[in-house]
């Protein structure tokens, strides 16, 4: 097996339970995103797409749709011989098992899986946000700094500053203070919640953080202010462009949204650096003669023979005759019946509208309409 | 169905349809937005539990190579079976009457020998249906016949398909060309391995014959037997086949019906975004696959993927394949704009119900 310099491991074990429906059956990194996407091919792309073949999935909560999906990798490139995409669920020992308790534990758990691989870098990514990265830039930088850990960090508005971990940096890019979600930041420097560390440096770390009774096993409540404390060479690695933590659901619409843009921030479509995914093979879209699409992304499968303003149409859903559907997001395999009404919402994965019936309001103010995935909107289902 | 294996004979050429098939083989041309010819037969092999399938191609078969790699989008890259690359007659057959050239078998009968599965099912590749094969075997296992043909009704007259004669679902010949109302043969057949091995032995001094040209007269000798398939179904041999193909879909019932999810048609898979419509878009009865961009007027036309379809232009009646663009202004009718060509701003581009126009591939090869 030859040696990666660089091994990749992603958190997604996170339930993501501000976005309420959406994840009561799945983790967020499965929520679909964008038409044909789910949140983690973002993060696996952007590994495929920076050269990193060997990536460990650490998953925890309803892994059942994540394990399937990632499958052998195939679909982002990363079945590879030297390495591989690998599902790392928490798993039992001689003197038992339990939970992942935190992200630091996740990867603590799992040393022997780095040892395996034995990197001389270690990659630390999140599995639930949208981004175009180039990690090999951020290798880059580490390796000419000298660092021990770089984390990727990106200038917040300062009235968001406080939601983030903060990071005050002096001009070279040294990681001077560090402070977790604090209640007066003095920086709007946020963390990106992506690492690299060289490899003895992480192992060590988490070696004794693992002892550590006091320790919640958080990269960023305690991992990171460790190594500073003991005055390890610590980085910045300053990222400008589109980044998102969608985790609520008016969030999560708002980016959506944002997608149909004339000239979006996050752009889907890049040839050089594509964003992969495992779809099923659908067919192209069915648009019908009395149909009206305006505005929208519109993925196969779906077919439309209603009307369609400023939304996004999943994988596989579709609009029926007479139906109307404005500032929302149909997820994948959803349906509006004959003249039904959806304004301002979002339809779960095979969630139905019912025929004639209105789902969301377009009134000033009103919530973003929700219905779960599987659900059934109108005659026999909620009303 | 482990018993049965597939033979495809995707190595049929035509000159009736002009520089649609100058650089790739009639089974690798585009269809219905996002598929090529090769992706219906290969689809229903696998959606019926064939796992063994051999194709045989000319020498023009870069494309077809190029779309199904190993085999992987319909699970044929295998240990044990899989997809088998037969080599064909190097300039295919371009002899109308000629779809199962012995000579392409013989060529290949060590797939045959070696196969421990006793049955074959031989399909060409230009017939585009939705048919489970496993109907067709269970029913020559019942008859215990030699060879069971599939047929259908004709829906049109047609020179290129050949009448199936019968008597009590027994074949007394099988002749050129169909009239509406007639049984046609649809290109498709099951035969005894070892049967089709002997035949081969058995003409090869006429092995630049149709397997069956051969069997003519010997109706007789052989047990031969029908197969109904009444599904939908289209034979492209001509530039107005394969255009009135593409236009099938845009029925509901027939996109329906030939995209069964139940039996999904596999292709290629891409890395597309979704297709984006703008603000001022018109798009009316249109098959569009992922990764265009339409600001334009769309109508009554199948476009493939990345097409981009400017504003203030028009698309009708027409079939606009993969990385074309129709810049501002520009119209166009009634043609079949083959890949990447730009057609600039104004330029008016109009065909006829008739006479379809025709925009050569522009790719530097």
């Amino acid at each position: 097996m030859k040696r990666n310099e660089c091994i990749a491991m992603l958190l997604a074990g996170g339930q993501g339970s501000r976005l309420l429906a959406l994840t009561k059956s799945i983790a967020k990194p499965a929520v679909s995103f964008g038409g044909k996407y789910r949140i983690i091919d973002f993060s696996l792309s952007n590994c495929a797409n920076s050269g990193i073949n060997t990536v460990g999935v650490l998953t925890q909560y309803r892994p059942f749709l994540l394990n399937s999906y990632i499958s052998s990798g195939a679909s982002w490139d990363l079945n590879s011989r030297d390495g591989g995409v690998f599902v790392l669920p928490p798993y039992e020992t001689e003197s038992g098992g339990s939970w992942y308790e935190g992200t630091a534990d996740a990867i603590y758990r799992n040393l022997e899986f780095l040892d395996l691989y034995d990197p001389e870098y270690v990659l630390i990514l999140s599995g639930d946000h949208l981004y175009r990265m180039d990690y090999r830039m951020m290798l880059e930088n580490h390796k000419t700094k000298g660092a021990d850990l770089s984390v990727s960090v990106m200038q917040v508005p300062w009235e968001d500053a406080s939601r983030f971990g903060i990071i005050t940096a002096d001009e070279e890019g040294r990681i001077v203070k560090f402070t977790e979600k604090p209640a007066e930041p003095d920086s709007n420097l946020a963390s990106m919640g992506i690492y690299i560390f060289n490899k003895d440096i992480l192992v060590k770390a988490l070696i004794e953080d693992s002892t550590d009774e006091n320790s919640d096993h958080d990269f960023g409540k305690n991992i990171i202010p460790k190594l500073l404390a003991e005055e390890k060479n610590l980085f910045t690695y300053e990222f400008s462009g589109f980044w998102k933590d969608v985790g609520t659901i008016p969030a999560y619409h708002e980016t959506s949204m944002e997608l149909l843009d004339d000239d979006p921030a996050f752009v889907l479509d890049d040839p050089e650096f594509p964003f992969m995914s495992n779809s099923n093979i659908y067919p192209p879209q069915y648009i019908g003669p009395n149909a009206d699409v305006k505005q929208s992304l519109v993925s196969n499968g779906c077919s439309v023979k209603g009307k369609v303003l400023h939304s996004v149409l999943s994988t596989n859903s579709s609009v029926e005759e007479g139906a109307f559907v404005k500032d929302s997001v149909l997820l994948p395999g959803s349906k509006v019946e004959e003249g039904a009404t959806v304004i301002k919402a979002i339809l779960g994965e095979n969630a139905v509208v019912k025929s004639g019936c209105t789902f969301g309001s377009e009134e000033e103010g009103a919530e973003i309409a929700l219905i779960g995935n599987g659900e059934v909107y109108g005659e026999g289902g909620q009303q | 169905m482990d018993k049965v294996i597939g033979i495809i004979t995707a190595n049929y050429d035509t000159p009736e349809l002009e520089t649609l098939t100058k650089d790739r083989t009639i089974a690798s041309l585009p269809y219905c937005g996002r598929y090529r010819l090769i992706d219906f037969p290969l689809s229903n092999m696998v959606n019926s539990g064939i796992e063994t399938v051999g194709l045989i191609l000319p020498y023009k078969y870069r494309s077809i190579i190029d779309h199904i790699g190993i085999g992987k989008e319909w699970s044929l890259d295998k240990k044990n079976g899989g997809l088998f690359i037969l080599p064909g007659s190097a300039f295919g057959v371009t002899s109308s009457s000629k779809r199962f050239l012995l000579r392409d078998f013989g060529r290949n009968s060590v797939y045959l020998r070696r196969s421990p599965s006793p049955y074959v099912i031989v399909t060409s590749a230009n017939i585009v249906c939705n048919i489970d094969y496993s109907k067709l075997y269970n029913a020559h296992l019942e008859s215990g016949a030699d060879i069971t043909v599939v047929q259908t009704t004709a829906r049109h007259d047609n020179t290129y398909l050949s009448t199936v004669i019968s008597e009590n679902g027994r074949v007394k010949d099988i002749e050129k060309s169909v009239k509406k109302g007639d049984k046609a043969f649809i290109d498709s057949f099951i035969i005894n391995r070892e049967l089709l091995v002997d035949i081969i032995e058995g003409y090869k001094a006429v092995s630049y014959s149709d397997l069956f040209e051969c069997l003519k007269g010997s109706y007789g000798q052989f047990d031969v037997r029908t197969f109904d398939y009444e599904g939908y179904g289209k034979s492209v041999f001509t530039v107005d086949a394969y255009f009135d193909g593409n236009m099938d879909s845009l029925a509901y019932e027939v996109d329906k019906a030939l995209f069964d999810p139940k039996r999904p048609i596999l292709t290629k898979e891409q890395d597309s975004a979704p297709t984006k419509y703008g603000r001022n878009c018109n798009v009316k009865n249109a098959v569009i696959p992922a990764g265009c961009k339409i600001e334009g007027h769309v109508e009554n036309s199948v476009l493939f993927r990345n097409v981009v379809i400017e504003k203030g232009a028009t698309v009708k009646n027409s079939i606009i394949m993969q990385g074309c663009t129709v810049k501002s202004g520009a119209v166009v009718e009634n043609a079949i704009v083959d890949r990447r060509n730009i057609i600039d701003c104004d330029t008016i581009i109009k065909g006829t119900a008739e006479k379809k126009i025709i925009i050569p591939k522009k790719e530097t090869r």
